[in-house]
């Protein structure tokens, strides 16, 4: 046990130790605990409401647990969400796994040191939401100190079986299907796997939602059986809310023990799956596959090609191929717009469809102003953009001694992140146009702006990991992970569309489409010229620093 | 000719390089020498234009590296002592891309490849990623695509690190072969066999400053006769 505790101390040091980050980075940090106040005391208010409400209304029948019910199952698809990417990164992408292989560990002792960091992450959004609602629900239901007991050991325990079930899970696929022969491909596609399984979910409840309410009055007059609906798949979060409904009766108490032995439990098949299966899964995994090169293939593979467009080529394969940049920045951009349009597609009456009705019967300049901003928003930063430089890790110094022109290297790393941002752009205009139904002329124009606003968000993140890259990197992960930057580019964004936003709404005289327009085209092109001069600017002085 | 004239390289509380100069002659292979921290890497990456240079100059045939960058960098073919580099490029495309920033012909680049990699052993294996590649692997590839573009002066630092006998053969014989046709071979190594069979020139270099230039027979001279290499370069190298 005290090398478990050792390995578990040493990983989430390593992992979680701030050495190596740049003031800015720290000072960042402060920044955004400092706007999490508001947002936490937000949260909270939203929590306060939507418990009162629903207490008031489901008391009257005594159903009030259904709120624990809802709560503990919400809890746990929020944990095998978040536990999915985590657990996958830790167990199987974060290539540190072989320096602790070699050393005299057994794979149980090993995976538990994995599991210590994406465990731990959990209890951030496990106190930010279960907790608070628990005393939320509470104080509502005048509950006494046995509850608040049993809602503190209940809070510490409610992780474990989600995360057990998903780190389960993933070390029996990594270890018997055989997607884990060629590593990259294996975190493509896991990578993925939470994406789709975010949308699945979406569609899974979106579909659901009709249909129910037959029955539904005769389970409201029996007891527990609106809860026993809604935790149906949910052993654990039965448990924990008959628990808590009546913590002093002998009921509540065993079903409390219930929670706990399920969760020792899980904590101990946790510990028999990685022995039996975790160095299987993970050592399975090779570099990639080996092919033979075919002689008639040379001509054709060393065509001649302008510099530019070999730069380019290089920048996408190795957003392509590398699973960390395919899944954080591919995918990811790619998300929103997809999701987008599938919401759009399923749903033919929700909320969704509602707002596009609303923008049918709105003036032309508001559309656009709408559509702008909503593009803004759903674009967001771009990971490809803020990753520009910091991709490239320790080999950098290729740039510097390559006969390459700096400008034209920085010119291929903005256009792939243009190109990428141009990519979720068509998917979403396809969304505007069709199913927005606004009329063309709008749409030229909020098309046209959106695509010079996606160079200007491409210049803003290289612009940013320009100045701050983080090269010296082991595992691709840390070009994502534990940085400021993604938040930085978003405040830059803010400010500078913000501003043009505000002025196109507050404005009287650009209530008209063809004035509003022109003053786009001003305002964003001037953007781009100072967003230009400067990128030539820093790129003269600073390239051939960046070290 | 590779003139490196009173360079100067200081980070953060360390000068790493102080006051160096050197004068490569074409037509030599230069050995440059020195343990562990003394300066070798910092000043190949100043010839490569990889660092920027505190004080002093370097030019490469007359073209100085921070003036006149792309010129002076279109003369040099570098080996950099870690060879995990465009790991996610497949072979090809790595000597491709080389070949289309070098601006190499493409009869020249599909027959130089094809003999490049056939002579290394690595023909078969290129169309895999770099990164599936052994050390040695990696080190061919990329001394491939430095001779592929022919360039007047080959830096190369260790190039001899991870390569099988039979390679490290070939790659010697390449550099005597480049210096006999009045080009310049520039490279750093530890092992100083290597040196006592190859080098028409060395430099030692310790904590940033050139002990020893001069040739072979100047150096033994220099010291007692029957002192072999290695305490040639422990006694230079001791007290620095």
């Amino acid at each position: 046990m005290a090398k478990t505790w050792l390995l578990i101390k040493t990983m989430v040091k390593m992992q979680l130790s701030t050495a190596g980050k740049s003031d800015l980075e720290k000072a960042g940090y402060g920044c955004l605990v400092l706007f999490a106040i508001p947002l936490g005391l937000l949260l909270l208010s939203i929590l306060n409401s939507m418990i009162d409400t629903l207490y008031t209304s489901l008391a009257p029948t005594g159903n009030e647990n259904v709120i624990l019910g809802l709560l503990f199952v919400m809890m746990t698809f929020i944990f095998l969400f978040v536990s999915l990417s985590t657990v996958l990164s830790s167990f199987y992408f974060a290539e540190d796994v072989e320096s602790f292989i070699p050393l005299p560990f057994q794979p149980y002792q090993i995976v538990m040191g994995k599991a210590a960091v994406p465990f731990l992450s959990l209890y951030g959004v496990n106190t930010l939401v279960l907790l608070p609602s628990l005393i939320i629900y509470g104080i509502h239901s005048a509950s006494g100190p046995v509850y608040y007991i049993f809602s503190l050991v209940l809070w510490l325990v409610a992780p474990v079986v989600p995360f057990v079930l998903t780190a389960a899970t993933i070390m029996f696929i990594m270890r018997f299907a055989n997607i884990a022969k060629n590593k990259d491909r294996t975190k493509i596609i896991m990578g993925s796997l939470g994406f789709a399984f975010a949308i699945g979910v979406n569609i899974l409840f979106r579909l659901d939602s009709g249909g129910t309410g037959g029955g539904m009055s005769e389970m409201v007059l029996e007891q527990n059986a609106l809860l026993g609906l809604v935790t149906k798949f949910f052993p654990t979060a039965y448990f924990s809310s008959i628990a808590l409904t009546s913590p002093t009766s002998i009921i509540g108490s065993l079903n409390f023990l219930a929670m706990i032995a399920l969760s020792f439990a899980g904590i101990l098949l946790f510990m028999t799956i990685g022995q039996q299966w975790y160095f299987k899964g993970v050592l399975g995994l090779s570099g990639g596959t080996r092919s033979t090169f075919k002689e008639n293939d040379l001509k054709r593979r060393t065509e001649k090609r302008q510099v530019l467009w070999s730069l380019l080529l290089k920048e996408w394969k190795t957003i392509v191929r590398t699973p960390t940049f395919f899944t954080q920045i591919l995918i990811q951009s790619l998300f929103f717009p997809v999701f987008i349009l599938i919401l759009l597609l399923l749903q033919s009456s929700g909320s969704l469809s509602t707002m596009a009705s609303r923008i049918n019967g709105w003036d032309d300049s508001t559309s656009l102003l709408v559509l702008f901003a909503f593009t803004i928003i759903g674009l967001g930063v771009n990971p490809a953009s803020f990753s520009s430089i910091s991709r490239e890790g320790k080999s950098w110094f290729n740039n510097l001694y390559l006969p390459i022109p700096a400008p034209l290297i920085v010119t291929s790393k903005l256009l792939v992140s243009f190109f990428l941002n141009v990519l979720s752009l068509l998917i979403i205009s396809i969304a505007i146009l069709f199913l927005f139904e606004v009329s063309l002329s709008v749409w030229f124009i909020w098309f046209l702006a959106s695509i010079v606003a996606s160079w200007i968000t491409s210049i803003i993140g290289f612009l940013l990991d320009f100045h701050q890259p983080k090269l010296n990197w082991t595992d691709e992960r840390e070009v994502f992970k534990g940085r400021m930057i993604g938040f930085f580019a978003l405040a830059a964004e803010a400010l500078v569309f913000g501003l043009l936003l505000i002025l196109l709404w507050a404005v009287p005289l650009f209530q008209s489409l063809t004035f509003a327009s022109v003053f786009m085209v001003v305002y964003l092109t001037i953007c781009v010229l100072l967003g230009q001069w400067y990128v030539g600017k820093v790129t003269k002085e600073k390239f051939s620093t960046i070290h | 000719m590779i003139e490196i004239n009173r360079i100067t390289k200081t980070f953060p509380g360390k000068t790493a390089v102080k006051d160096l100069s050197l004068t490569i002659p074409d037509g030599k292979i230069f050995g440059f020498l020195g343990p562990n921290g003394a300066g070798k890497s910092t000043t190949i990456k100043m010839m490569t234009g990889i660092l920027p240079i505190d004080e002093g100059s370097i030019t490469m045939n007359g073209k100085d590296i921070s003036k006149e960058v792309l010129a002076a960098k279109q003369m040099i073919g570098y080996v950099p002592d870690r060879s995990d580099i465009f790991l996610r490029l497949k072979g090809i495309e790595y000597l491709n891309f080389i070949a289309d920033v070098y601006d190499v012909p493409q009869e020249v680049r599909e027959t130089k490849i094809s003999e490049l990699t056939k002579q290394f052993g690595i023909y078969e294996a290129l169309d895999d990623h770099i990164q599936t590649y052994s050390h040695g692997m990696k080190q061919k590839i990329v001394v491939s695509g430095v001779l592929l573009h022919d360039p007047d002066i080959w830096i190369l630092d260790e190039p001899l690190t991870g390569l099988d006998p039979k390679s490290s053969y070939m790659l010697k014989e390449m550099m005597r072969d480049h210096a006999a046709k009045g080009k310049i071979v520039f490279f750093s190594t530890h092992v100083l066999e290597v040196v006592e069979q190859l080098c028409d020139e060395v430099a030692i270099i310790n904590q940033g400053h050139v002990q020893f230039q001069g040739n072979m027979k100047e150096m033994k001279q220099q010291f007692q006769e029957d002192q072999n290499l290695e305490q040639l370069f422990l006694e230079l190298t001791q007290n620095g």
